[in-house]
């Protein structure tokens, strides 16, 4: 490995680390909305590795851009990794990365604040999840020749089978979720063995 | 023991205001008082008192809706806030064994509609609400009465809660408020900085404003006059016996045994359902006072005191207690969501008889989950409830796991709502 290809070399297996750390990400958010658990560990846990594992993948997502943009051998203006289509070089793969850049830096500083604001929006900004990873799938595959062949293609494709499945997942059991109000009648029913309907006096 | 310095600027009470009780029901029991007979009782509340706020301090009036919290620094934060700003007069009174909030609202509306309207001017507050389970006559002459003397600031707007144990929380009752279900919402923000459509709220319960509209009258010195050095005043409490169930205004730390609870007790539950149980031991000796009381693991709270008759079953009794309190979790955090009708049904098996033996370490090691892991402390209040019942009713789980119950009458004691909430709509 020469000099000039250090740089293409790191950004090539960030930026394929990175996808694997988004696709562990998202399962992990899915799992922490729906209060699932992950087995030996307690719930608050699964929130954490989701939080901390975001934060992960963004600096291996920097260092993605940083040494892409370093790589002399294509010129890569510094700008594109957050302006849209800002690339001469794979004009639209690489502006689908940046959007997808853009959706976790929104998701990521909204949760940093999130104390501060409404759960409302940060709710609604914390599902464009849902869209950034799609984008930065297909940014990994349509800009990578590695990812479309071989066993990296494969990795690639477990990875989508994996989002997919978590996603169905998460939608079946949204649906068979009871109303909030509903939930209490149901669980006292299920432990003390009465109709959920009653009367508590007698 | 530390004294509030007193410089008091406002008249002193003259007469029979110095230091008899009542000070906030009626002279004459069970007849309501209309505009007229209030105002020549307390004379008009003296509003534009710039230093209100300081008064009550000096006064050291705690909340009357069970926590107790000084009420001039609830007032000194949201004065503090700028914009728009909201009080809310609380009397949804949820606690089922209480009849306190009620009471005062129906004998003496206009002694805490004055208090929400001195309570509004000191914190700069454009808009005023009266919460409460059930709009009374009373409470509607008061507001008619009050509106054609031109009496209030502010009109009041008077919204009724739903018969839910956590209407009256603070969140709660600002997302009924907000046209929303009556459940409680997440802290951080306290409803004293983001409240009722975002602006600072102050909620009072509506016996601390009667409180204050009398403080505001004579003075943190007569306030001061009954009541302990550290928790000074009277306050409302409902005393539960066999026979009856009454409100009195008592001084605060009075000997229990004075408030005519009978001598065939086995044991008193203090503050409620989210109290605490003491046995009759410590009857003779302990004070109505959170001083005295913290000693044994209780608390005054909201003023409940119900003296458990001899004949009846204190687990049958706990085991129903906690099975409503359970049935009245909003169903929004996990560990009282799932831990509260655990604990209910194994309280149902102590209740019973031959019990296995896990059965009462499971519940203490419930109880330890749950604590401190809810949004608002329902949770918390439960476990404390369940703790003492498993304290104080120790003898008697020992006898029912031999196959025995003590009880000789099995009438329900402890009063509960028949109705348990199995919709939303039954939260609002």
């Amino acid at each position: 490995m020469s000099g000039s290809t250090v740089f293409w070399y790191a950004s090539r297996a960030t930026g394929i680390v990175a996808l694997l750390l988004l696709t562990a990400v998202l399962v992990l958010g899915i799992l922490v909305n729906r209060q699932g658990r992950l087995p030996g560990l307690p719930r608050f846990a699964v929130t954490s590795l989701h939080r901390n594992m975001s934060l992960l993948a963004v600096a291996f997502i920097a260092v993605h851009v940083l040494t892409a943009v370093a790589d002399t051998y294509v010129s890569i203006p510094v700008l594109s990794s957050v302006i849209p289509f800002a690339s001469g070089y794979e004009r639209f793969w690489l502006g689908l990365g940046a959007i997808s850049f853009d959706l976790m830096l929104a998701m990521i500083i909204t949760s940093l604040v999130r104390g501060r604001l409404n759960r409302i929006l940060w709710r609604a900004i914390h599902l464009l999840a849902y869209l950034s990873w799609p984008v930065a799938f297909a940014h990994s595959i349509g800009s990578s020749k590695d990812l479309q062949q071989g066993w990296l293609l494969d990795l690639s494709i477990a990875c989508a089978v994996i989002v997919a499945a978590a996603a169905l997942w998460r939608l079946a059991s949204a649906a068979r979720q009871l109303p909030r109000a509903a939930r209490v009648p149901a669980i006292l029913a299920r432990h003390t063995g009465h109709q959920a309907a009653e009367r508590i006096t007698r | 023991m530390t004294m509030t310095p007193i410089d008091d600027t406002t008249s002193e009470a003259a007469g029979n205001h110095t230091a008899g009780l009542p000070r906030l029901l009626p002279l004459v029991p069970g007849v309501p008082e209309d505009l007229r007979t209030h105002l020549g009782r307390y004379g008009r509340p003296p509003m534009g008192n710039p230093n209100l706020i300081r008064v009550v301090e000096q006064s050291g009036l705690t909340g009357r809706g069970g926590a107790a919290f000084p009420v001039h620094r609830k007032l000194a934060i949201v004065a503090a806030a700028r914009g728009r700003k909201v009080i809310v007069a609380n009397g949804a009174e949820s606690e089922p064994a209480s009849r306190k909030d009620n009471l005062l609202l129906r004998a003496a509306p206009n002694l805490v509609l004055d208090g929400l309207q001195l309570a509004a001017a000191a914190i700069g507050a454009s808009e005023a609400h009266l919460y409460l389970h059930s709009i009374s006559p009373e409470i509607t002459r008061a507001l008619a009465q009050r509106a054609a003397a031109g009496l209030d600031r502010l009109a009041v707007t008077v919204t009724e809660a739903p018969p839910r144990f956590l209407a009256g929380q603070e969140s709660a009752l600002v997302s009924r408020l907000g046209g929303g279900p009556a459940v409680p919402g997440f802290v951080p923000p306290r409803v004293t900085e983001r409240g009722l459509g975002g602006a600072p709220t102050l909620v009072q319960n509506v016996e601390t404003l009667a409180h204050l509209a009398l403080i505001a009258r004579y003075g943190p010195r007569w306030f001061r006059a009954v009541g302990t050095a550290d928790e000074p005043g009277s306050m409302l409490a409902t005393v539960h016996t066999n026979s009856n169930i009454s409100v009195v205004e008592a001084e605060i730390g009075v000997p229990l045994r004075t408030l005519s609870l009978q001598n065939n007790a086995q044991a008193i539950l203090i503050g409620g359902y989210h109290g605490a149980w003491l046995p009759l031991d410590a009857i003779g000796t302990l004070t109505l006072d959170n001083a005295e009381l913290s000693k044994h693991g209780a608390a005054v709270g909201a003023g409940v005191i119900a003296a458990l008759p001899a004949d009846r079953c204190g687990l049958a009794e706990a085991a129903r207690v906690v099975r409503y309190l359970a049935a009245e979790s909003a169903g929004q955090c996990g560990p009282c969501l799932n831990g509260l009708p655990r604990m209910a049904a194994a309280l149902a098996e102590l209740a019973g008889r031959g019990h296995r033996r896990q059965t009462r370490a499971d519940l203490e090691r419930w109880a330890g989950l749950v604590t401190g892991r809810g949004a608002c402390n329902h949770p918390d209040g439960t476990v404390r409830f369940v703790r003492s019942t498993l304290t104080v009713f120790a003898p008697e789980i020992a006898l029912h796991a031999g196959g025995h119950c003590s009880a000789t009458n099995r009438t329900p004691f402890l009063p509960l709502p028949d109705r348990m909430p199995l919709t939303e709509d039954d939260w609002i």
